[in-house]
């Protein structure tokens, strides 16, 4: 048996769960130590493609067109949208601590209903795209895009990166201990308030990353978040919500599952991941990784 | 002139230059000032005749609309120049986003009729949503010109003589995918092929329209495979893999809009057309302008109404003269602006035969009316108020006359619709549902 | 209509009565009656679309405002009730394409139960954030349910076709139809909420735990009241078919389900009215400002954070908490306490 297109199948569904767990680390990490559910998470991704093929096109016109751009490209976006992220933390999150669950929702939902109309306002109803002159390379008697060896590449990379920042940081242990017990790491005196802007900012800056990094692949299109934003809660749902490996491994899971699927069951491919999903809801709500917590 | 004012507001609409954010504020949040203005300035000598275009600006539409959105009120202004109806009714257009959403259209489309009394409703992207709308016009008999939505069901099954649409149905589409495949099969040994389609009813009645027509022209080729996708997939990745690993001959797609364009960004990344070709996927000017860097050149598409296949008509010459004047060098109209101005022009010529501007006199007359339009003269089919248009296919070709790639001409292949459409017309009148 | 504190004893003695909502129904209720003498038809459509929205969004509020769960699928009520209703409305249809009145109730009647029955089967197993996720995964398969199976539900086409009998074909007829149902199934929620049954929900609100250690059976009443509110959901859905001539797989998508949200916390989900009052607001704002712009969500989106950070309780909360610090400012009876216990469920 010629196992050439399994591997390629293999491949190409843990591109997509790099995809997803690129999506969902921000997400994941702002519900697990702020217990906010930021529905408009996924417009600021989109809103990240958007400055992102703005900063990129702008580069090139005045330093000469080169794929390399984008990486100054991603790398300004991502600041500028942890500003922004800090900003939002500081002016319209932050009022919304004390309150309760549902105001919390609302307040990112409208989040993602003004977003999206400024990205119409100020880019208009066109999609946008870069192109990086990517050329297919052979591969197992077939033909892959290099691209998403940079897109695994970045995925696995942000998954150490975070796994370190959380387990090898100092920061990142006060974070930890936070998901566990927010009253009793104030207690112990360390500013709450810090912690979770940062925190809020970084993962506005997942969300930026993930949006510079798809931009190749992926033009940005006007209501795109809404198409993601349920993928990203499925992925968080069946990993759990706080847990980062929880992520990575629904991420895997999902992509793997959705990527053979298609191969061997294409009709079925989506009701596979919605009844993951609900059963993991009803029957360990918390997520495969996530400890039941608050709720 | 009424209309420039109107210009004005959709330049706003869409046109992010020429929107300075207190004008958008203003906008937004005056409302209430707004209602007591009058919203057409300056009396008119004789009654204007106002046009709905219900169209999106929100929803996986509404990046194919950009084009006729702002591309209207320009071809109205110049047909007000004119004097406008019969020379004497000056035309006004009231814009309204359906939001690619058919209670939205459906409550909009009352909105229009009712209150901004509106003479006729240009309507609209999605299908679903023309669906909607329909209801709505034929009980308010107001004339409904659908100029992109395609559903056959639009012109049969929901037939309403109030409906006239502009635009090749899905049955014809199908059927000139089905004349060029079999084609390409025949000179290619093609045997084996795989479809991708978006699972909706569009992809699905597409798909079904391809491959029982192909089963009668070639049954000897078979499909090995197929694939669906969700409506809004940002990850074509594994599909891909999967096409290729199916080594089909060819594949066939019942995909548009948005994930079309996500599609053929991916595949071409990945070397999916080098593999597998891709014939009469649907490539409209918008897609050869927008992807100009990335479409696989040799690429064979379909489109509906490519202006550069009608470059003799004098009609289209005024248009591309137009729209090039008020946008730019670049602004060569797309499919759907150009099969929008053909619906203003079947409301001019409606009129003129009519020699009034009232609904029931205008439906008259275009029934089974020959009209001049961008794609030449073209007839309405008695019994379903389709207008007798081409697919047309083609290969996708760097032109030394346009800054974007369009179809090779040598390559080009033009269905006529009466050659394709279907069913029969004793057909067509036995799906027609009957209307209270 | 914050007037009331000082003048018009009948109206303050309602108000102490049933609180906020009591002078607000009956207000509203006045002005409802005449939306017709409003110049042009459109403007008797935007009040039926009221009504039903409105009723939409207080049966939501069972869930939210009293129940204290915050659902993301309640729109799959709305418009499973639509889609049977749409689904018998076409079975029973003459072959002319006419309606009769008899038929047409029955369709209408039917509608509902059969969407509480579907939906309600998916217990209430879960509270707060899993709720929610829950809610909206159901909302969205339900939804996927409706958009694939073609050949039952003709898919994304929707079912079009659903003219209502030439009786009510009329904008004003239909409106007082509408306004006689919901109106009526109003003062049955009403009755629901000041039942026993109710304040037990009001409990289940505050504190689950201490709710189930007072021997309430917590499952059996979220579920019953699940069905409920998906009961009253689909009645307004069914009413929609007929109202827009079609329906569509959009009316059970999370968008929907989110207009329902909006109305209640823009009206206040405190106060039994409140959600209608949502409903007032956020319809008749659509209705104008779609006239003059696309950029409607950015609209409501601003209108919805500024509640959320400046107006927690809602247009209603505020007032009744403005009315409140007045009235405790000029007198100090029993009166004002009595008031509170009754008509307001602040705090969701």
């Amino acid at each position: 048996m010629d196992i050439g297109p399994y591997v390629l199948q293999l491949f190409s569904g843990l591109s997509r769960a790099m995809v997803l767990f690129l999506l969902s680390a921000g997400l994941s990490l702002i519900f697990g130590v702020m217990n906010i559910l930021n529905f408009a998470h996924a417009t600021l991704w989109l809103l990240s493609g958007y400055v992102t093929f703005s900063i990129f096109t702008f580069l090139s016109e005045r330093l000469g067109a080169s794929p390399w751009m984008l990486l100054p490209a991603i790398a300004g976006t991502v600041a500028l949208m942890m500003l922004a992220g800090l900003a939002l933390e500081r002016f319209l999150i932050r009022r919304t601590y004390e309150r309760e669950l549902p105001e919390q929702l609302l307040l990112t939902f409208a989040l993602v209903l003004i977003l999206g109309d400024l990205i119409k306002l100020v880019w208009g109803l066109e999609n946008r795209r870069i192109n990086l002159g990517v050329q297919p390379i052979e591969m197992l008697d077939s033909l892959v895009n290099p691209y998403q060896f940079v897109i695994v590449g970045t995925g696995v990379a942000v998954a150490a990166g975070l796994w370190y920042f959380l387990h090898r940081t100092r920061f990142g242990k006060i974070v930890r201990a936070a998901v566990y017990s927010r009253s009793m790491v104030s207690a112990l005196g360390i500013p709450i308030p810090a912690i979770y802007a940062m925190v809020f900012a970084m993962g506005v800056g997942l969300a930026a990353l993930a949006g510079g990094v798809f931009l190749p692949l992926l033009p940005m299109a006007l209501g795109e978040d809404l198409d993601i934003i349920v993928q990203c809660f499925a992925v968080v749902v069946i990993g759990g919500f706080g847990s980062m490996l929880g992520t990575f491994v629904a991420s895997i899971v999902v992509g793997v599952v959705y990527s053979f699927s298609i191969l061997f069951w294409p009709d079925g491919a989506l009701a596979m991941i919605f009844l993951i999903v609900i059963a993991v809801l009803i029957w360990r709500p918390w997520g495969l990784f996530g400890t039941e917590l608050r709720y | 002139m009424a209309s420039s004012s109107d210009v004005r507001r959709w330049d706003g609409v869409i046109d992010r230059l020429k929107l300075s954010r207190r004008d958008f504020i203003f906008s937004t949040l005056a409302t209430g000032a707004l209602m007591l203005a009058p919203r057409f300035a300056g009396a008119q000598a004789a009654q204007p005749y106002k046009i709905g275009v219900l169209l999106p600006s929100t929803g996986t539409g509404a990046n194919y609309m950009a084009h006729c959105i702002k591309g209207l009120p320009v071809a109205v202004d110049e047909l007000n120049k004119r004097g406008g109806l019969l020379g004497k009714h000056p035309v006004q257009i009231v814009y309204r986003d359906d939001e690619t959403k058919p209670d939205v259209g459906a409550r909009e489309a009352r909105s229009l009729i009712l209150n901004d009394k509106v003479n006729c409703v240009f309507a609209t992207y999605s299908s679903a949503v023309a669906l909607a709308v329909q209801e709505i016009i034929h009980e308010h008999k107001v004339l409904h010109l659908a100029a992109t939505s395609n559903s056959s069901k639009i012109t049969q099954d929901n037939y309403t003589p109030y409906t006239y649409q502009l635009c090749p149905d899905s049955n014809m589409q199908s059927g000139a995918v089905v004349v060029a495949v079999s084609r390409m099969a025949q000179k290619n040994n093609w045997k084996s092929f795989v479809s991708l389609g978006q699972d909706y009813e569009w992809g699905r009645d597409t798909h079904r329209g391809f491959t029982t027509g192909l089963a009668k022209v070639a049954p000897n080729v078979k499909e090995t495979r197929q694939l669906w996708f969700k409506l809004g997939e940002t990850d074509f990745t594994s599909y891909i893999t999967a096409i290729m690993a199916a080594k089909p001959d060819f594949m066939f797609g019942a995909l548009a809009g948005k994930d079309a364009e996500t599609f053929m960004l991916q595949g071409n990344q990945m070397g999916l057309f080098k593999r597998v070709p891709f014939p009469g996927g649907l490539v409209a000017v918008n897609d050869l302008k927008a992807q100009r860097k990335t479409l696989p050149r040799g690429l064979i598409g379909l489109a509906r109404c490519p202006f550069f296949a009608h470059l003799n008509e004098p009609i289209m010459q005024a248009y591309i003269k137009r729209d090039r004047a008020a946008f730019g060098p670049e602004g060569y109209p797309d499919d759907w602006a150009c099969m929008h101005y053909d619906a203003l022009g079947a409301l001019e010529q409606g009129a003129k035969k009519a020699g009034s501007i009232a609904t029931e006199t205008i439906i008259k007359a275009l029934k089974g009316a020959t009209i001049d339009t961008c794609r030449g003269k073209r007839t309405f089919r008695d019994c379903s108020n389709q207008l007798d248009v081409p697919s047309y296919i083609g290969e996708v070709w760097d032109s030394p006359d346009y800054p974007f790639p369009i179809y090779k001409p040598d390559t080009m292949i033009v269905v006529e619709g009466h050659d394709v459409w279907t069913p029969t017309c004793e057909e067509v009148e036995k799906l027609k549902k009957k209307r209270a | 209509m914050s007037g009331e504190g000082n003048g018009a004893g009948w109206l303050s003695r309602v108000y102490a009565r049933y609180g906020i909502s009591g002078p607000v129904a009956l207000l509203l209720l006045v002005l409802l009656l005449g939306v017709p003498l409003l110049p042009g038809e459109y403007w008797t459509h935007v009040g039926t679309e009221v009504l039903i929205l409105g009723l939409f969004a207080m049966s939501f509020n069972l869930l939210y405002g009293y129940m204290g769960q915050i659902s993301f699928g309640h729109a799959a009520f709305f418009g499973v009730g639509a889609y049977a209703t749409a689904m018998l409305f076409t079975a029973l249809k003459t072959p002319a394409g006419q309606i009769g009145i008899p038929q047409f109730f029955l369709s209408l009647l039917i509608g509902p139960p059969v969407a509480a029955l579907i939906v309600g089967f998916f217990c209430v197993r879960l509270t707060g954030i899993y709720f929610a996720m829950l809610s909206l995964a159901f909302g969205e398969l339900l939804f996927y349910i409706v958009f694939s199976w073609y050949s039952f539900t003709k898919g994304d086409d929707g079912i079009q076709g659903l003219l209502p009998p030439p009786l009510f074909q009329d904008a004003v007829n239909f409106y007082y139809l509408t306004l006689v149902i919901v109106v009526a199934a109003a003062v049955v929620m009403w009755r629901i909420t000041e039942s026993p049954f109710g304040y037990t929900l009001r409990t289940l609100r505050d504190n689950q735990r201490r709710a189930a250690f007072l021997g309430t059976n917590v499952m059996v009443h979220m579920l019953a009241n699940f069905v409920i509110a998906g009961a009253f959901a689909g009645l307004a859905g069914a009413l929609w078919g007929p109202f827009s001539r079609s329906v569509n797989p959009v009316l059970l998508g999370w968008g929907e389900s989110g207009i329902a949200v909006f109305m209640t916390l823009i009206g206040g989900a405190g106060a039994f009215i409140g959600p209608m009052i949502g409903s007032v607001i956020y319809t008749m704002l659509q209705a104008m400002v779609k006239m003059y712009t696309v950029y409607w969500p950015l609209t409501i989106g601003t209108i919805i954070l500024l509640i959320v950070l400046f107006a927690p309780g809602g247009i209603l909360g505020v007032i009744d908490k403005r009315i409140r610090a007045g009235r405790s400012g000029q007198s100090a009876n029993g009166g004002d306490a009595e008031a509170a216990a009754r008509g307001a469920e602040p705090r969701p």
